[in-house]
Order: structure tokens, then sequence, then C-alpha cells
């Protein structure tokens, strides 16, 4: 039981590691964590980057959330999509803001894409590659727009458009198919609402609908649920059950008293 | 499980190693605050510990800040305590649910290193996920008023622990509504 | 449930390069299941075709159930070509039971067979999840369901593959209804069975990866067998 205050010491605590070799050894499984077999897209137009991702979470085979969210906040003008394990891309994502912000508020400078590519590849570098986190970063700063891709080992690539997770064979065959220089914010974002739409269908790990983020000079977009490319099946049937279906053994109430507040204490 | 202005968290009751059912009372669920119950599946020894740790820091908060935790912010709690341990994880998946300050229903359910997962239908964890998600994607609907919502999560329950040889052995329901925390104890096959 | 996976016991390929892992078994998944009435039995799978590992579609359209000549119905997930392999071997003694006793086999003779064809194979096993659907001797709806080598019982209502996980309990919830007071539900009349196992399927789409597509539903009647196709997920 905890009987002191903790401070954390910041960095990650590695006191139960012993111990689940230990369990691991004797044959006790370990639950697999959350993943993001995921379609993730960028590309650069004519005057800014457009982000896509889909919005399935899969853990092995079973969809563990039908609509999560993978464009992640960076910075007002920075965002990133992440692929590979869900908590990996969550909490670095997470982290390299609250940097950014605070950078922001003690330089006063707006943030700019390189500075969140470098936070990303130096934290994930020193993890090695156990941190799956797999991202498409995207950004405007004063030096125009900027597209990376960033895998978990922290090695970096600069492209006008690029794809990552599982679905990424079905975006990039759209992209090498119809991707032009200097396209119109339109053209841009429906190329990308294509290669999701292609992820979503031929990749399995990929599902439910289409996020999009559009970061232009001074502006930001991000658009949940922009397409769903396929409805959710109604049910033939309603399966309600009559109160008093299930039997029970005990029941008690907790109820809440609401306190009113008599006048208000005249402090003038 | 989400309802109408409700939510309700149910849970078995078995403690066991391996194949071997050591006891029927075993709690997995505590409530956090008023409207907030948190539910803990996996090793029995590692429930225990978070939630101690968990209950000390919800008195922290509730001392230092001199209000409860919302939701949100709880189930944010507990997945950065989950995530602290990235690389030595405790082995458990929590489900946060409970009704926010205009008492709508909040619902997350966690992996082992704190990847949440908001939910507004239903979350499932524990060794029959598998049989949970489908039984609740069957007979969850929305808008289920709080008596409908208990009995559509007492049968998904015990529909599923019932296809899982470790699961069972009794279930404890908590229906959280505005005015009550309604809780009760199901009859299931102990089987 | 289905706990039974062929384990791979020692076994040497003789014409694999020596040393190479070369593993005999694919799983293309998909998801079978079966609901017997009074006089009629309902088998449904989904027909998406997918590649064992991965996230690979083989197909969206393969389906899994085969009306057999005697007019029941077996459903196979798993390994596909195995499932195929089965299917063709049970037609052929279908075929020559026949030809030596000048009628059909029944149903529940076609288990019996389908289980020793199973355990023929117990060190090598067919890696398919099978289940056999249709009309005992008495017209009555009958559906069968198997382990990969072949112990096997009759049941109301049984979902493998899969998918199989997710749709048990709820049939179990929704056909047997057991439940600790005991009440059990009225039989069933088609039109209900045919909706559970319609929902059923879209449920588990919403949650097995694995499964998906479309939704084929043989209904098996003293009348024959009938096909109805439905639409699932196709993300």
């Amino acid at each position: 039981m905890v009987s002191r205050v903790d401070v954390p010491k910041g960095g990650f605590n590695f006191d139960n590691y012993q111990r689940n070799l230990i369990l691991q050894e004797k044959g006790f499984s370990l639950p697999k964590p959350t993943k993001t077999g995921t379609t993730i897209v960028g590309t650069k137009f004519k005057n800014g980057v457009v982000l896509g991702a889909d919005t399935r979470a899969t853990g092995d085979t079973t969809v563990m959330d039908k609509n999560c969210f993978k464009i992640h906040y960076l910075a007002p003008n920075i965002y990133g999509c992440g692929a590979g394990t869900a908590a990996d891309t969550d909490k670095i994502t997470k982290m390299v803001a609250s940097q950014l912000e605070l950078h922001r508020l003690a330089t006063g400078r707006e943030s700019r894409v390189a500075t969140a590519l470098t936070a990303l590849t130096q934290f994930l570098f020193r993890y090695q590659g156990h941190l799956g986190a797999a991202l498409v970063l995207g950004g405007v700063d004063v030096d125009g727009p900027h597209l990376f891709s960033v895998s978990p080992h922290g090695s970096t690539d600069k492209l006008p458009y690029l794809c990552q997770g599982s679905g990424s064979l079905a975006a990039i065959s759209i992209f090498e198919s119809q991707w032009r220089e200097n396209m119109e914010r339109d053209e841009a974002i429906e190329l990308v609402k294509e290669a999701i739409k292609a992820g979503i269908f031929n990749d399995m790990g990929s599902g439910s609908s289409v996020d999009v983020a559009v970061i232009e000079k001074g502006r930001a977009e991000v658009c949940r649920g922009m397409e769903v490319p396929y409805p959710t099946i109604q049910k033939v049937d309603s399966y309600k059950f009559k109160p008093g279906t299930t039997a029970i053994l005990s029941e008690s109430f907790r109820n809440f008293v609401t306190i009113t507040e008599g006048d208000a204490m005249d402090i003038s | 499980m989400s309802g109408k202005n409700c939510v309700a968290i149910a849970s078995d009751k078995r403690f066991g190693v391996k194949y071997l059912t050591i006891s029927m009372e075993f709690p997995k669920m505590f409530q956090a605050t008023d409207k907030t119950f948190i539910g803990i599946s996996g090793l029995a020894t590692d429930v225990q510990t978070l939630m101690e740790r968990f209950r000390f820091k919800i008195n922290m908060y509730r001392m230092n800040e001199e209000r409860d935790f919302e939701p949100i912010t709880l189930a944010n709690m507990v997945s950065s305590t989950l995530y602290e341990r990235r690389f030595s994880p405790y082995f458990v998946e929590p489900i946060v649910a409970g009704l926010d300050k205009n008492n709508n229903p909040y619902i997350n359910g966690m992996d082992l290193i704190g990847c949440s997962t908001t939910a507004c239908d239903f979350a499932a964890t524990g060794t029959p996920e598998d049989q949970l998600y489908g039984t609740c994607e069957a007979l969850w609907e929305p808008n289920l008023e709080p008596e409908e919502l208990f009995e559509t999560i007492s049968q998904t329950i015990m529909s599923a622990t019932n296809r899982d040889c470790v699961s069972g052995w009794g279930a404890v329901v908590h229906v959280i509504t505005p005015e009550r925390v309604i809780t009760r104890t199901l009859k299931t096959r102990m089987d | 449930m289905d706990s039974f996976l062929p384990v791979q016991v020692s076994w040497t390929p003789q014409t694999a390069a020596s040393g190479s892992d070369f593993y005999p078994y694919t799983n293309n998944a998909g998801t079978v299941a079966g609901i017997s009435g009074g006089d009629f039995c309902v088998m449904a799978a989904d027909t998406r075709q997918s590649f064992g590992v991965g996230y690979l579609i083989n197909t969206r359209y393969q389906p899994k159930m085969f009306k057999l000549s005697n007019g029941s119905v077996l459903g196979t997930s798993g390994f596909y070509a195995d499932g195929l392999t089965l299917i063709k071997r049970i037609n052929q003694r279908l075929e020559w039971y026949k030809h030596a006793h000048d009628k059909e086999m029944s149903t529940p003779a076609l288990a019996q067979l389908l289980s020793i064809t199973l355990y023929s194979k117990r060190f090598f096993p067919y890696y398919a999840r099978v289940l056999l659907g249709g009309l005992d001797l008495e017209g009555h709806g009958v559906v069968y369901g198997y382990d990969s080598i072949g112990s096997y019982e009759p049941c109301l209502a049984r979902a493998t593959g899969s998918g199989g996980s997710l749709i048990q309990p709820f049939l179990d919830n929704q056909i047997y209804r057991k439940t600790p007071l005991g009440i059990l539900q009225a039989p069933h009349t088609l039109d209900q069975v045919k909706a559970v196992m319609r929902d059923s399927f879209t449920s588990a789409t919403e949650r097995d990866i694995q499964t998906g597509d479309y939704l084929e539903l043989f209904i098996i009647t003293a009348q024959g067998v009938d096909v109805e196709k439905y639409d699932l997920r196709k993300d």
C-alpha cells in the first residue's frame, strides 16, 4: 500500500519488470496492448498539408475501438497521425505537445515542424524502437508546409506524400497513381479521402470512417468523421428485456442528497 | 454500458488460480467518486495494488483540489498511472464508468499500458472479452432507461461469462443514475 | 470453446527444403453458425476469405457452406483448402453410400461419418471448424458442432470460427434462454431465427475483423434448401 506521497521523478518506472519476466516464464500470458492496425496518410498541396487517418483500433483480430482519433494535436499549426501501439502514439504526442507549448511560451514564437520532429525522433531513438510509434507529421510554419514520417526507431523521411500503417500499401497505390504537384486544397482532401478509403476496405486492420486534418498558413482544420464510407447495418430486431428477467440475490440503493442552499450570504 | 442519462458497470465475482476457483466474493469494482466507478480485470495482486493506489490518488486530489474527480480526469489519471509502467506493466485492464457533472454518461476502457478508449456505447475487458463484445454488440441499443439498462447489462455479463470457464461465479451490477446508485448482485450459474 | 487447435506434431516435410519453417496450415478465418428449429434448420456463414497472417482479404465472396447431396448443409471455417478437401471426401462417400444402399444418407448418419473422417486424421488434422445442419429422421431441425478432430454433439444453436466466441453467447441468450429462473422461451419461428442469425452476424462483423462482406443463409426445410444473401460491413 502506498503510505507516502510519491513525487513523480519523470521517466518510466521499471519496478515490475523482473516480476513480469518471472510471471511470463511461469506461463502467465499478459494481456495484449491495443494496436492501431492503421491507414494513415499525409500529402502536401499548393499551400499546406493534408493529413488523413482511419478510425479503427484493434487488439489482435478484435476491434477495440470503432471510432478512435488518430490525428493528434502537437501545436496549433502542427498535427501528427499515429500508427502502431496506440498508447505509445497517444502519450508521445501528448508529451511533445506539452514540450512545444512550453517552448512557445518561453520564446513567444510559433512552433516549427522541425522542432516537433526533433523532439519526437530524439525521444524515440532513446528507446531504441521499444516504443512502437510510427507517425506522419505535418504542419505549416515560417518556412512553409512540411511533411515528415517518423519510424519507431527514430529515423525520418521527408516526402511530398506518404503513408504508414498496415493499410499503407493500399493507400500508397492511390497516391502513386493520382498524386500531382501543387494540387488545390479540395483536390488534396479528395485524394487523401480516397487513399484512406482504400485502406479501410482492403486492409482488415483499418476501418470505420475517415478523419482529415488540413493545415494551411495561419489556419488548421480538423474534420472528425469527414466521410463514413460504409453505413452501419441496422439490426432487424430489438433485444430489450422485460424488467424482472434477471434474477437477483440482493439489492441496495445509495441515494444522492441534493443540498439546496438557502439565501446567498451577503458579502457586499 | 451507457444508457439514457445513466451508466451501468458490471463484473463477475470469481477469483481463481488457473482452473481452481478460490473465492466467489472478489471485488473487482470500486466507487471512485459519487457517480464514478472503476472496474479492474486482470492479475488479482495488481488489481488490489492499483485499487489502493487509485484510492490514494483520488483522496489526495479531493484534499488538494477540494472537489471530486470528473470521470474524464479520472480516466486520464488511470491512464497515466498505467503508462508510467510502459515497460513493466501491471497486468490489468481497467474500465472507468460514470456520470459527469452534467450527468452525461462517460465510459472508458483501457489496455494494460493505458491506451484509453472512450466509448459512447460500451466497453469490455477481461478473459471473456470476445464474448462480451459479441453480446454487447447484439443486445445493446441506445437510450436505455436505467431498469432496461440493468437487464441488458446483466444478460450480457451472464451470457458471456457462461461461455468462459474462468469467469462467473456470481456477478455484481451497479447502475448509476443522477439520483442514486443501484447495486444488485445477480443469481447466476455457479459452475 | 473450440479450444482444440491442431498442434503441429513433429512432422518432417518430405519435399520442403530441410530446416525450413514450413507450416502446412493457414487460417482463412470466417464464421459459421447454425440454429435448429422444430421443422427447419438455419445455417449461416459470412463470405469473406482472408489470409492467415497480416490483414489481407483474399476475396469478398467465397461461400463457406455447401449443400451436400442428401440435403444437409456443411459449413466450414479455418483453413479453406482443408475444408474443400473434406467436402470432397464427404461427397464422395455420400455417392458411394447412395449406390450401395439405394437411398440418401440421413443427417445423423452423416454426422457420424463426418466425425470419423475428421478423426481419421487425428495427428495431422484438417484445420477446419465445421458445422453440420439438416433435418433428422423425424424431420426436426438439427445442428451438429465439431472440433477439428471429430468430437461432436448435436445442439440447438452453435457458432464457430473467428467470430464464434462473439456469437455463441448471444445465441445461448436468445435461443437457449438459459436463465436461473429456468424460463425457456417458446419455440422459435423461422422468421425469428432468421432475424437472430442476421443480427448476430451484423454484430460479430462490427467487432471481428475477419468476418464480413456478405452473409449467406441456408434454410433447410422438408421442401429443400433455400439460400438467402445479405450485406455485411465491408471494411
